[in-house]
Order: structure tokens, then sequence, then C-alpha cells
């Protein structure tokens, strides 16, 4: 079967996504552009018998003149011929109602000489907007082939992979002459390159890209009396440009497009009234919040006890059927936990995804972006800040990386810096477990769960240091270039089903996948550390537990002899002596050295913690108890009483909600901002303050 | 040394070369994302 | 006048923009001279300035707008 590639680009907000998972279904991937955090998304769309598509969903884009990073990857792409992903064919998604500006792109796109499709998006609206298109002779305008689709009610797809399949018919010409702006400058580029398309040239030029061969410095000297532009002059003539192409575009349009202004204005209108108010706007933004962790937590709190005693069984079976030695103990009390460990957040995790894309795909999130810029702005932040910290509660890395699309350095890098406070989902499964052993599972007022209404002090709480932080940066930090700010405000549109699941889907699964690793690893690494020991206290336990009970004359039953050795041994065991001798720092926040000891493996991944603690306690239990059940009857081993307690809690809860404790965040600050010092910075930092918080407070309510 | 004991430090050294391998070498493939890859937050 | 000075509802076309320190982005949204550009002012909210330009919806801040010259359409009631 042949394969021809596929490109898709357009504007933000034109349902691209949408188009590109109509075309591929489930039959896609997610990853990187190398080298940069850019997400790559690709995937296969069966044409014919004969014909397969390898599709390319580039990231959305205003025009070709990049501005950012994302928009870097689409024009690298289009103008690099030796790319293996390199287009047969670029199909242009636009959406009805923008067509005006999505064809910028588009005139832009054909310029370059490649076969370009223009789909046009959310066709099955037309008519309520009282749109009427001419396609024939937009068409012939254009010089290209236009689809009329609908990824809502999957519409016109037949006839979108036609034209793919048909590429060969279309024409390359370019559509829009653009070198009228200045004769003599591009005059001279055809001079110098004779059988180079003019329009790449000039892309090469203004963005600085360098292609093998063809690059900025050598297309400008190659001729004496070519005279390189300042960056001003580019800039200016980049305008020019844009102002031409609308041109073009606005005498396209005018013979072909109709439009009814007055119809169905009202839902846009009457909602923002609504949801941009002064007053209601935040309340309902509050209130949704509230409603999102609620669900959170009282949703999810049956499939996960179910999948907490389902790993309990299977540990205890495993333990049964399987030969008795140490390999086995290694899978019933290291792996089966660890796993357990991480499937058991899956529910929590997806809902919260579930949430986020509800919120992205409505076309509310940007009317929180317009209703907290003026709010963000006075802590040194943008309105644009709000995404990159809402993700955050998501995962920080993708949250850091959100950040790009904020147009100022100082506001994006404030951003970048105050992410980690928010509260990411890795968090959510220490804040769960120990919310749910010192915080009483009872309602106020009947209705609102004690323990939801912590957790959602906690996302405010981690919210609220963002702010805090971003202020005191705001404070330090000197401003040298003038700020701007720019979001288009999308119509509100009813989320579609397979998008919002396919994001579920994939974000859950890249949780389990790629944290799961991690976790797995810590697991079995800390049960073999626990499980052995360096000296005869380790290995003649038994022992000496016997020696010590006869010589304190103790009658005790056979089920406290064993887990008095279970004790001794984890004591005396490698894991036991780097908790003890890390203990003198952490007592003071009311932890023993088996929290001390999760603490630090947190560092790879805050949700290590739970695993590590169910691995530390499990070893040399012998019945089938959860995690919770045997972090509940720990006993702190300095002032007595249950180890977790109120003080304890709250102490390791604010530890938790201010330490800076993931290497993959670090890593992915260092490369958004090019340099240690920010990740360094936010570290040590981080750290100590959560260090300084958790002390007052466990001295304080101890 | 027992069968399992040895299964139980292949096993370990394989987590910890996983770990190191993680953290620290994969300088040369920069295809760490989250939400997509591993990202191990 | 500028956009920052124009009030709810009202209408006018785009005359000149600072071309220094308006961003091209802004351009390629469509916020060039020629283009009609509407103010809408939900619940009075200033900052940032919800405009409709050429049936594009998209907010900038009171600054930027300052950079961006119009004259009116709909000069009958609503002049300063």
């Amino acid at each position: 079967m042949r394969q021809i590639n596929v490109a898709l680009v357009g504007n933000p907000n034109t349902g691209k996504t949408s188009v590109f998972n109509s075309l591929t279904g489930l039959n896609q991937k997610v990853g990187n552009y190398p080298g940069i955090t850019v997400e790559k998304k690709e995937g296969v769309c069966k044409l014919s018998r004969m014909l397969k598509a390898h599709i390319l969903d580039l990231p959305g884009t205003y025009s070709l003149n990049a501005s950012s990073l994302d928009e870097d990857v689409a024009i690298k792409l289009l103008l690099n011929k030796n790319d293996k992903d390199y287009p047969d064919v670029v199909v242009v998604v636009s959406d009805i109602e923008n067509l005006k500006r999505n064809l910028l792109l588009f005139t832009q796109i054909k310029d370059l000489g490649l076969p370009t499709i223009l789909a046009i998006n959310m066709a099955d609206r037309m008519e309520k907007k009282g749109i009427r298109i001419d396609i024939e002779a937009l068409e012939a305008k254009l010089n290209t082939k236009i689809a009329l689709v609908s990824a809502r009610k999957n519409l016109g797809f037949d006839k979108l992979k036609e034209l793919i399949s048909n590429y060969k018919m279309l024409s390359t010409e370019s559509c829009c002459e653009i070198t009228h702006i200045d004769s003599a400058y591009f005059e001279n580029l055809e001079k110098a390159y004779p059988n180079q398309n003019i329009y790449k040239l000039w892309l090469i030029i203004n963005n600085d890209v360098n292609f093998g061969d063809l690059n900025r410095n050598p297309i400008e000297n190659k001729t004496q009396d070519f005279t390189p532009k300042s960056k001003s002059e580019l800039k200016h003539l980049q305008q020019k440009e844009v102002i031409a192409r609308y041109l073009f575009i606005n005498k396209s349009l005018k013979a072909t497009l109709t439009k009814d202004i007055n119809a169905a204005k009202g839902l846009r209108a009457s909602l923002d009234r609504l949801l941009i108010h002064k007053f209601w706007g935040y309340f309902i933004f509050a209130l949704i919040l509230l409603l999102i962790f609620q669900a959170i937590y009282n949703w999810s709190a049956f499939p996960m006890d179910l999948i907490d005693l389902g790993f309990a069984n299977l540990s205890e079976l495993t333990k049964q059927h399987l030969p008795d030695g140490q390999f086995t103990r290694l899978i019933a009390e290291g792996i089966i936990p660890g796993i357990g460990g991480i499937v058991i957040f899956v529910p929590q995790i997806a809902l919260l995804f579930l949430f986020i894309s509800l919120l992205e795909e409505s076309g509310y999130m940007s009317r929180v972006v317009f209703l907290t810029d003026r709010i963000m702005k006075k802590f040194g932040l943008s309105g644009k800040s709000i995404v990159p910290l809402v993700s955050g509660t998501a995962c920080a890395i993708p949250a850091v990386m959100a950040s790009r699309n904020i147009e100022n350095w100082k506001e994006r890098l404030i951003t970048i810096l105050v992410i980690p406070f928010t509260t990411c989902s890795a968090r959510l499964p220490v804040y769960l477990i120990i919310i749910s052993l010192v915080i009483p599972d009872e309602n106020l007022l009947g209705f609102l769960n004690y323990q939801g209404l912590v957790l959602f002090f906690l996302y405010f709480l981690g919210f609220g240091m963002a702010l805090f932080s971003a202020w005191l940066l705001h404070l330090i930090m000197k401003n040298s270039k003038k700020t701007y700010f720019v979001i288009e405000m999308p119509d509100y549109k009813l989320p579609i089903f397979k998008n919002v699941v396919i994001t579920v889907v994939d974000k859950t699964k890249s949780f389990v996948f790629g944290a799961g690793k991690i976790i797995l690893a810590i697991s079995i690494i800390l049960w073999v550390l626990a499980s052995y020991g360096p000296n005869e206290k380790f290995s003649k336990a038994e022992q000496i537990v016997n020696e010590e009970i006869t010589a304190e004359n103790l009658t005790l039953s056979a089920e406290e002899v064993n887990t008095k050795i279970a004790s001794h041994k984890l004591r005396y065991s490698y894991i036991g002596y780097m908790g003890k001798a890390i203990e003198p720092v952490v007592q003071p926040l009311g932890y023993d050295w088996k929290i001390g000891i999760a603490v630090i493996t947190s560092f790879a991944a805050r949700e290590v913690f739970v695993g590590t603690l169910a691995t530390i306690y499990s070893v040399g239990s012998e019945n089938e108890e959860t995690i919770k059940q045997r972090m509940s009857k720990e006993v702190n081993p300095v002032i007595g009483g249950k180890l977790f307690n109120f003080a304890s809690g709250i102490s390791l809860l604010l530890f938790y909600a201010f330490a800076m404790q993931c290497m993959s965040t670090l890593a992915v600050v260092k490369r958004e901002t090019n340099t240690w010092k920010w990740p360094i910075l936010q570290l040590v930092i981080m750290s100590a303050f959560a260090y300084v918080v958790s002390l007052i407070a466990f001295q304080l309510l101890k | 040394m027992e069968f399992q004991e040895v299964l139980v430090w292949i096993t370990f050294l394989a987590a910890i070369s996983f770990l190191l391998k993680k953290f620290f070498f994969k300088k040369k493939k920069n295809t760490k994302i989250c939400g997509q890859d591993e990202c191990g937050c | 006048m500028s956009i920052a000075d124009l009030k709810s509802g009202q209408k006018a076309i785009i005359t000149d923009i600072s071309a220094l320190t308006i961003p091209l982005k802004l351009l390629e949204m469509g916020c060039l001279p020629g283009s009609e550009v509407e103010v809408i002012k939900i619940n009075k909210i200033k900052d940032p300035l919800y405009l409709n330009i050429n049936e594009t919806y998209l907010a900038i801040r009171l600054e930027t707008a300052r950079d961006i010259l119009v004259t009116t359409l709909n000069t009958s009631d609503e002049t300063n």
C-alpha cells in the first residue's frame, strides 16, 4: 500500500484537532519533535484500498511568521524538503466564521508551492450563522479545492479524503502576489536564486531559520546590489505583507461569501454577560473549581476502594500460590503494592482531565483568561497565565510548556517559576491518603464533605502561594519590554465527546505508563533495601528479638512476636540505616524515619510517597491489610500516640504543597529558560520554604 | 545462592539501571514531555 | 482618537497603527488599517478591551489599544 504525507495546519480554535481525530480515529500517537518539547501528533488514515495517509497535526498558528516555538515547528517542516514528514499535500483547516483570518495562513502556504486543500470546518453551523459561500467561485479565486466538513456531525470527510487522494491534480501555483510590497528587493532575491520559490526565500530571511544549503546570510550576500534589510525594516515589510494578503482575501471573499451579521449572536452575548461579569464571573469560576474538586473526591471513592482491596487480595493470592522464596516476596510485597499505588489514582486523574478538557473545548477557558488578566497583571502575570496555572493542576510539565503563548518574557518567566506551587495531580495521591487519615469523614452543614473542603483548600493554598510569589518576583525583577496581550475569544461550543474521550485516555495512559514505570522501579529498589541488611543485627533478628523477650520476661502471642521481629529487621535493614541518618532532620516536622524516606524518594515523583510507604510497611506484614489501615496503626516513636495525627498530617500536607519535588519539572524549566539558574533557585527556595512552614505548623499544632 | 535470590538481584539491578538511564543519560534524546511520555510528576 | 476612547457598541475604522509597538500577531488576526472595529464593553469592563474586528473576537489590554488609531463610523449620538 502506498503512503502519502499529509500535514494539517490551521489557526488555534478552528477545530483542527477534531478534524484530525475524525480522520484518524484512535489510530494516532502523540510524541515529540526531537530536541524540543512541542507535542507531535500523528496518525494514519486509510484513503482507499491502495492508498493511506500519514497525517501530521501541526501546532496551531496564525501565520508563517514564527513568534513562538510551536509555530516554528510548522514553518520548519513546510520549508524543509528533506524532512521525512515533508508533506505531499497540506490541508489548511479553517472554521466557517473566521474564514477571512484563516485564509491568511492559507495564502502563505499556497505561496510556498505546495498542493494545498482548504477544509472549512463547522460547516453545520453555516445556516445558523447566516453564512453562504459560493464554493466554486472561491475555489477559482484561491486556485485550489475546498472541502466543507463538520467534525461534530462527521460530515464531508469522504470528500476531504477524496481530495487528499487526488492531490496531484491540485495547482501548485501561488494565489496571492506579494512581491509588489518592495519590488526592487524581491527582484534582487529572484535574480540571486532563479530556481527558488521567492516566498520561501523571504520566509527564510524573516524567520532566520537555516536549512542546510539555504540560509540567511549567503542569500543576502550573493549579489552586490543586494542591500540586506534591518530588523525594523523587515518588521515593517512583514506588516506590509500581511496587509497585502488581507487585501487579496477581502477581494476574494467579497464576491463569494455573504453573511447575515444579525444572525445568532445571542448566545455569545448573553453567556458573556454572565461569565465575564465583575462579580458573577468570578463566582461561577470558583463554583466550577469547587465542583471539580468535590467530584474528584466523591465520585472516585468507590472505584478507589475496589482497586485498593483488589490489589491487597492479589498480593495475598500470590503468596499462597507461588513457591515460597525471596522473589515471591518481592512480587507480593514490592511489585504488586507498587503497581496498586499507581492504578488507584486512575479514577481521579481521569476525572481531572475530563473537566480540564471540557473547559477548554467549550470556549470557557478564554473567558477565564479575559476575566483574570486584570488581576493577574497586578501580580506580574498575564491572563494567559491562568491556563498554565490551571493545567498545573494536572502536571507542571505541560503547564510550563503551555506558558509559551505568553508574549512577554517577564510575565512568562514568572509564570514558569510559580507553576510548581499549583497542586499537580501527583500531589493528589499524597493529599488523599493523608487527608483520609487525619481529617474526619463528616459533612459540614450536611452536604459539604470536610475532606473535600480540605482538598479544595489545599488547591487554593497552592494557587494563592503561586500568586504571592509571582507578586514578589514582579517587585524584584526589572521590566525591560512593554507588555502586550492578545487573546482570541472563540465561540461557545458544546464539547465534542470524541475529543474529550481521546484527551482523557491519552493523559491517563501516559500517567500510568510514564510515571508508573518510575514508581515501579523505586518500589523494587526500596523493597530490596528494606529486605536486606548490612550486618548481623539484621540477619539474626529472630534470635536477638527472642533473646530480648526472654530477658525481659514478656509473654507475647505469636503474632506480636512476628511484628516485633519485622520492625526490628526493618530498623536494621539498609533502608533503616538510611532513614535513621536523616531522622534528625525530619523529626521536628513530626515525621518518623519511614516518612523521611518516603519524602526523599518522592523527589523522583511525588506520588512515589504512597508507594514507598506501602512498600516499607508491607515488608514482613503477614495479613492483607490495606495501605491505609497499616498507616493509621503507626505509632510516633518519640512522642507516642498515632504517627499520622492532625499535627503531623497538616505538616506533611503543607510540605507537599510547597516543596519543589519533581526532577522532571526541573528539567523542563531548564529547557524552557535555557539556564540552570532558574530551576536551581526554584528547588532551593521552595524546599526551604516548605520545611520552615511545616516546622512551624507541627510545632504549633502538636 | 538460591534461584529466587538471583531473580531478586537481577530485578533490583534492572530497576536501578532504568532509573539511572531515566535521570542521567537522557541528554542525547530529549524526548521527555509530560502527558505524553515518561514524566515523573 | 484610539480604540481606547471608543464607547461600548461604537463602531470605527482603524486608520493607523503604531508600527513599532503593535505586535505582528495582532495584524495577523485582522487588526489592520481599514478594518472595522467594534468595542464590546460587557459589564463596563474596560481592561482588557473586548473587541470585534471583522467578526473576529479578541481581547487586548488598554495600553495596546491606545496605539491603534481609529475614526468613528456612527457619529450620531455618541461623539465625545
